[in-house]
C-alpha cells in the first residue's frame, strides 16, 4: 500500500510503445497497396499507386525490412525501393531505377523529409524510435466514438522540424486515430487522422488515413486497395536481385 | 438669378455672419475627423493595379498554380574572409534556427545551409539530406561542405557567391506578414551574433513595409514642417501673424476634410496619397490672392467688410476658375488604371473644391475678424507702383512688353533645348530606388545584387499542349537553352527550372561524370529522375518549378535591378529565343518584376490620358473664362513651355520618368494654370478699363501689363514662392519620390510663375494685332 494508486495504470512510454507495435509492427509479416494521392492547396492532385511489404525482424520496436513497388505513376513504373530499418541507427535504403536499370545506395540523413512528395516523412511511413521521444500523458478522452490517451511526445534531440507531438491513442486496439505536430514555434502544422479501421485478419489496420500540412494548405491521402498480414514473405525478396525483377505474386 | 448671385450671397452671409460660419465649418472639420483611427497604409505594388487586374489574376494563378510564395526576405551574411568557417557557419546555423522560430515566417521553407536539401554521391553511394546538419567540426568535414555546395549549380549565387564570401538565407513569409517586423526581428537576432560579418536584408516585402513607415513618419512630420514654413514665408510677405494664420487655417480644414474623406471611402493610405496634405497646403495658397487683393482694396476703401465684399467680386471668377482647373487637374487622374493615383486625384480634387468653398465663406468670415489698426499699417506698404517687389515684376514684364521678339527668340532657343532633352527621356520604375542610395535597403540590394543571382524576380511560365509534356527531353532541352540564352542578358543573374533538377540527379547517378551535366534522352528517365528528386528534396522544390499534370514549367529568372525595363529585356529575349528555336509550348512572364513592368507601362498610358483630358478640360475652361480661343491658347504656353522645360531638364539628368513625375505632370497643368488665368483676366480688365470699349493703343497695352505684373503679379509670385515653400521642404525626405515631387513642384512653380510674368506679356505685345481684332473683348 505504499505504492501510489496508479502504478497499475499504463504509463506514457508504454501507450506509444503499444501504439508503434499496433501501428508498425502487427503481424510477423505485412503486405499492402495502396493509392497516395497528394492534394495542392490550390486543388491539384498527383497520384502514386504502389505495393508495400513489410517483415518484421525480432519484437515490436526491433528491426523490419520493408520493400516498395510503384505502379504509379506511369513513368516510373517498375522502379523499387527498400530500406533496411534498424531502430538505433539511420537505416538502410535502396533505390532500383529502371531506366537506367541501375541500383543505388541512399544514405538517408534525414528520417524527417518526404516520402516520395508526401506529406508522410519516411518515419511516418516505418516508425520512430520510442525512445527518442519524452512521452507525457496530457488527458484521455473520446474522439467520436472511441476512447483514447492523448500522449504528448517531445523529441530528445533537436534534430526534428517539430516541436512535440500529440497523440490521440485509441485505449483498446492502440493504433493512433489522429497526431498534431506542433513547429518550433509551438504553432500548428501537420495534423494526421486515421480515417478507416478495418479489420484484416484478426488485425485493427488503418486502412485510411490523411496528413495535411496546416500551414501549406497541401495534403496527403492514402488508402489501402488490398491488405494482408502472415502472407509468409521470403527473406529473399529483400534484396538486390529482387530490386530489379520484383515477383510478380508478391507485389500485385 | 443674377450671375455670381450664390457667390455674393454666400460672402455676404459669411461676413454678416462670421462665428456662425466658422463654428459650421469647425463642425464639419470635427466630423470628418473622426474617420482618422480608421486611417492604414497600403505600400504593396501589388495593390497598384486592381485585384480583377489581368495581370494580377494571372500572377495569382501562377502563385497558386506552382505554391510560391508572395513575399521572400533575404537575409545576406558577408565575411570578407569567406564564409566556410566554424565561427560563421555557426552563426548561420543560430540565425537560422532562430528565423525559424518566428512568427509571420514560412518556417517549411526557409533556404539556408541546414535546411536546403542536396543531394550527391560520395564512393558510389547517393547521399540524400539537408546540405549542413551540423557545422563540421574536422577540417575534412569543411572540405567536403565545400565540395557539395560548389559542386551544386543550385546552391551558387544562391545561397553562396561564387567567391564564397557571402551566403543567403532565404524567408518566405506566411500571406498577411509585415515584412518590416520581421526584417526589424531577423535584425535583431544578428545583431545578437558577434562576429566580423555584415549583415544585409533585402526584398520586396522588406522595402515596401519600410516605405509604408517612412511615409507615416513623413506625413507626421514633413506635413506639419511644411505648414510652419508656410507660415513664416507668409509672415515675411504680410508681416500680419493674423493673415499668416489665416491663410493656413483654411489649409487646415481642407487637408483634414480631404483626408477624412478618403479614409471615410474606405481607401488606405497610399505613396501618392501620403503627399496629399502638402499638396492641399500648397493649393490652399490660392487664397493669397483674396489677401493681396484685400489690401490693396482696404487702402482705397478704408472699410473692412466692403472690401472683403469688393475683393471677393474681383478676384472671384479667377478663383473659381482657377480651383475649378486645378480640381480637374486632380479629378482627371481618376481616368488612372494605377489605384493609389486616383485615390490621390480623388481625394485631392475633393480638397480643392473644398478650398473653393472655404474661398467664398471661411476666408471671408476670418477676414472680418482682422484688427484694422494694424492692417491700416500694414497696407500702407501695399503699393502697386513703388514697392520693391512691385518695381521687379514691372521691369521683368517691361522686359517681355517691350522687346518681345527677343523674349521669344530666347524662349524658341530654351524650346528646341527642352525638345532635344524630353526626347531622352526613359520611362522606369524601380521600387529600390524609391530609397535613397546610402539607405540601409539599397545598400543591401546592391551588395547582394553584386554577389548573389539578383534580388528581384520574375518567372517565365512553359505551357504545353498536353500533360507530361514538361517531361520530354525536348521540353527539357527547350528550357535549359531558353534558360542559357536568357543569362546572357546583363540584368540576368540566375535562373533556375526543373531542367537543373533533371540534370542534377542525372550527374549524381552517374558519380558525377561531367558527360552526364545534361538532360537524358528519353521521357521515362526524366519522369524517373523527378520522381527520385522529390525523393530528396522539399516538395515545395519541385513544385515550385512545375505543376502538378506536368503541362507547366516555371523558369526563375533572378534579375540584378528593380528596373521595371530588365524584364522588357527578358521577355524580349524569350520571344527571339521561341522564334529561332519554334516548340509547341507558349512562354508566359509572371512575377513580381513582371507586374512591376505591366504597371509602369500603365503609368504611362495613364499619364498620357490623364494629361490629354486635363489638356482638353483646362482649354475649354480657359476659352470659357477668357470667352475666347485666341486667349486660351496664349494663356496655355507659360503652362506647356514650363512643363516641356522641366522634362527636357529631366531627360538630360537621366533621371526615370517614374511614377511621381507622371502624375504631376498631369497635376501640373491644373496647378500653374492659375497663373494665367489669374494674370489674363486681370489684364483684360483693366485694359478695358483704360482703354474702353476701342482697339486698344500699344502704349496702354504696355502700360496694362506692366500694372498686371505689379498688382496681381504680385499675388502669382506671392502665390507661387508660398507654394514652392511648401514643397522645398520635401527636398529633404528620406526617400526619393518626395524630392522629386518636391523639386518638381518648386521648379514648376518658379517656372510658371516667372514665364507668366515675362513670356504673356511678351506674347500678347507680339500678337496684339491678332489678339485685339475687333476690340479688347
Amino acid at each position: 500500500m505504499l505504492l501510489p494508486a496508479n502504478v497499475f495504470a499504463i504509463s506514457p512510454k508504454e501507450i506509444m510503445a503499444k501504439s508503434e507495435a499496433a501501428f508498425y509492427y502487427q503481424g510477423r509479416d505485412f503486405k499492402a497497396r495502396m493509392i497516395m494521392k497528394l492534394i495542392s492547396a490550390g486543388g491539384q492532385e498527383r497520384t502514386r499507386e504502389l505495393t508495400m511489404l513489410r517483415k518484421n525482424y525480432g519484437p515490436p520496436g526491433g528491426n523490419q525490412k520493408y520493400f516498395i513497388y510503384f505502379f504509379q505513376p506511369a513513368d516510373v513504373k517498375d522502379m523499387t525501393f527498400m530500406v533496411y530499418k534498424y531502430p538505433d541507427r539511420d537505416s538502410d535504403r535502396w533505390l532500383f531505377i529502371p531506366a537506367l536499370n541501375m541500383v543505388r545506395r541512399i544514405a538517408a540523413q534525414d528520417k524527417r523529409s518526404s516520402f516520395v512528395g508526401s506529406d508522410f516523412s519516411y518515419e511516418d511511413v516505418s516508425g520512430r524510435n520510442v525512445n527518442d521521444d519524452t512521452h507525457s500523458l496530457v488527458r484521455e478522452e473520446k474522439l467520436g466514438a472511441r476512447d483514447c490517451y492523448v500522449v504528448k511526445s517531445t523529441p530528445k534531440a533537436g534534430d526534428v522540424e517539430y516541436s512535440y507531438k500529440l497523440s490521440w491513442v485509441d485505449k483498446a486496439d492502440f493504433l493512433p486515430m489522429k497526431e498534431e505536430y506542433y513547429d518550433r514555434r509551438g504553432e500548428l502544422y501537420k495534423v494526421f487522422t486515421a480515417d478507416e479501421v478495418k479489420n484484416v485478419k484478426g488485425f485493427p489496420t488503418i486502412t485510411k488515413r490523411t496528413m495535411k500540412n496546416i500551414q501549406s494548405g497541401h495534403r496527403t491521402e492514402v488508402s489501402f486497395t488490398k491488405a494482408d498480414y502472415n502472407i509468409g514473405l521470403p527473406d529473399n525478396i529483400f534484396s538486390e536481385r529482387f530490386l530489379k525483377q520484383p515477383p510478380r505474386r508478391w507485389i500485385d | 438669378m443674377k450671375k455670381g448671385a450664390i457667390r455674393e450671397s454666400l460672402t455676404g452671409f459669411s461676413v454678416n455672419h462670421p462665428k456662425l460660419v466658422i463654428a459650421i465649418v469647425l463642425l464639419i472639420t470635427v466630423g470628418f475627423m473622426t474617420q482618422f483611427p480608421k486611417m492604414r497604409t497600403d505600400t504593396d505594388p501589388k495593390n497598384m493595379l486592381p485585384a480583377t487586374s489581368d495581370v494580377r489574376v494571372w500572377n495569382d494563378k501562377v502563385e497558386k498554380t506552382f505554391g510560391l510564395y508572395k513575399d521572400t526576405i533575404v537575409l545576406g551574411i558577408v565575411n570578407g574572409r569567406g564564409i566556410l568557417n566554424t565561427g560563421t557557419l555557426g552563426r548561420i546555423r543560430n540565425i537560422t534556427d532562430a528565423i525559424l522560430r518566428m512568427k509571420g515566417v514560412a518556417a517549411r521553407d526557409v533556404s539556408s545551409f541546414t535546411t536546403i536539401d542536396n543531394v550527391s554521391v560520395d564512393g558510389g553511394m547517393l547521399k540524400v539530406g539537408p546540405l549542413m546538419t551540423d557545422v563540421p567540426k574536422t577540417d575534412a568535414g569543411m572540405s567536403a561542405l565545400r565540395r557539395d555546395l560548389f559542386a551544386n549549380p543550385l546552391f551558387i549565387n544562391r545561397i553562396i557567391s561564387k567567391d564564397g564570401k557571402t551566403a543567403a538565407i532565404y524567408v518566405p513569409l506566411e500571406e498577411g506578414a509585415n515584412g518590416k517586423q520581421v526584417a526589424d526581428r531577423i535584425r535583431e537576432i544578428v545583431k545578437k551574433e558577434d562576429g566580423g560579418e555584415k549583415y544585409y536584408i533585402a526584398g520586396d516585402p522588406v522595402a515596401r513595409d519600410t516605405f509604408g513607415a517612412e511615409m507615416f513618419k513623413l506625413m507626421g512630420v514633413f506635413s506639419p514642417i511644411a505648414g510652419m514654413v508656410m507660415l513664416v514665408v507668409a509672415f515675411l510677405m504680410f508681416r500680419s501673424l493674423f493673415l499668416s494664420f489665416s491663410i493656413m487655417v483654411p489649409a487646415m480644414v481642407i487637408i483634414i476634410w480631404s483626408l477624412g474623406f478618403i479614409i471615410g471611402l474606405g481607401y488606405p493610405i497610399h505613396i501618392m496619397s501620403s503627399m496629399s496634405p502638402v499638396f492641399l497646403m500648397a493649393i490652399a495658397t490660392d487664397s493669397i490672392h483674396i489677401f493681396n487683393e484685400f489690401y490693396f482694396r482696404y487702402r482705397e476703401r478704408q472699410d473692412k467688410n466692403a472690401a472683403i465684399l469688393d475683393t471677393m467680386k474681383a478676384v472671384g471668377v479667377p478663383l473659381i476658375y482657377t480651383d475649378v482647373a486645378t480640381a480637374v487637374g486632380f479629378g482627371s487622374l481618376m481616368l488612372a488604371n494605377i489605384i493609389p493615383v486616383r485615390v490621390f486625384g480623388l481625394g485631392v480634387g475633393f480638397g480643392t473644391l473644398a478650398l473653393l468653398l472655404m474661398s467664398f465663406t471661411l476666408v471671408p468670415a476670418i477676414l472680418t475678424f482682422v484688427n484694422t489698426e494694424k492692417l491700416r499699417r500694414v497696407s500702407e506698404r501695399e503699393d502697386a507702383g513703388s514697392g520693391r517687389t512691385g518695381r521687379l515684376l514691372r521691369g521683368l514684364a517691361g522686359l517681355g512688353a517691350r522687346k518681345p521678339k527677343a523674349v521669344v527668340a530666347f524662349g524658341l532657343i530654351l524650346f528646341a533645348f527642352a525638345v532635344a532633352g524630353t526626347s531622352r527621356i526613359v520611362v522606369n520604375n524601380n521600387l529600390i530606388e524609391w530609397f535613397k542610395y546610402h539607405s540601409g535597403i539599397r545598400t543591401a540590394d546592391r551588395v547582394l545584387n553584386r554577389s548573389l543571382g539578383g534580388t528581384s524576380l520574375g518567372y517565365m511560365v512553359g505551357i504545353a499542349n498536353e500533360d507530361d509534356f514538361i517531361k520530354t527531353p525536348e521540353a527539357m532541352r527547350y528550357i535549359e537553352g531558353l534558360q542559357r540564352y536568357l543569362e546572357r542578358l546583363p540584368v540576368v543573374g540566375k535562373t533556375t527550372s526543373v531542367a537543373d533538377y533533371v540534370k542534377r540527379i542525372n550527374l549524381v547517378l552517374h558519380n558525377d561524370d561531367p558527360k552526364f551535366d545534361t538532360i537524358p534522352d528519353s521521357k521515362e528517365t526524366i519522369g524517373q529522375y523527378l520522381f527520385l528528386f522529390s525523393m530528396s528534396a522539399k516538395p515545395s522544390d519541385l513544385d515550385n518549378m512545375v505543376d502538378y499534370p506536368f503541362r507547366r514549367a516555371n523558369i526563375w529568372v533572378q534579375l540584378k535591378t528593380w528596373d521595371a525595363q530588365a524584364m522588357r529585356d527578358v521577355i524580349r529575349a524569350a520571344g527571339e529565343y521561341k522564334k529561332a528555336h519554334p516548340i509547341a509550348m507558349e512562354f508566359k512572364p509572371a512575377g513580381i518584376a513582371y507586374f512591376n513592368l505591366v504597371w509602369n507601362d500603365d503609368v504611362l498610358w495613364d499619364m498620357l490620358k490623364g494629361f490629354i483630358a486635363a489638356l482638353v478640360i483646362v482649354f475649354i475652361i480657359l476659352a470659357f473664362n477668357f470667352r475666347s480661343f485666341k486667349w486660351a491658347l496664349i494663356g496655355y504656353v507659360p503652362l506647356l513651355f514650363t512643363i516641356l522645360l522641366i522634362y527636357g531638364v529631366v531627360g538630360f539628368m537621366k533621371k526615370d520618368f517614374d511614377m511621381p513625375i507622371s502624375v504631376l505632370s498631369t497635376l501640373s497643368l491644373g496647378m500653374a494654370i492659375d497663373f494665367a488665368i489669374h494674370f489674363v483676366s486681370r489684364f483684360k480688365r483693366r485694359l478695358a478699363e483704360v482703354a474702353g470699349e476701342g482697339n486698344p493703343e500699344k502704349e496702354q497695352i504696355v502700360d496694362s501689363l506692366l500694372w498686371t505684373a505689379a498688382r496681381p503679379g504680385k499675388g502669382i509670385m506671392r502665390n507661387a514662392v508660398l507654394f514652392a515653400s511648401a514643397f522645398s521642404v520635401m527636398l529633404f525626405a528620406p526617400l526619393t519620390p518626395y524630392i522629386t515631387v518636391g523639386a518638381f513642384i518648386v521648379s514648376m512653380m518658379m517656372l510658371s510663375s516667372l514665364l507668366t510674368i515675362i513670356y504673356l506679356p511678351a506674347l500678347i505685345t507680339l500678337l496684339r494685332g491678332w489678339l485685339f481684332k475687333g476690340g479688347p473683348k
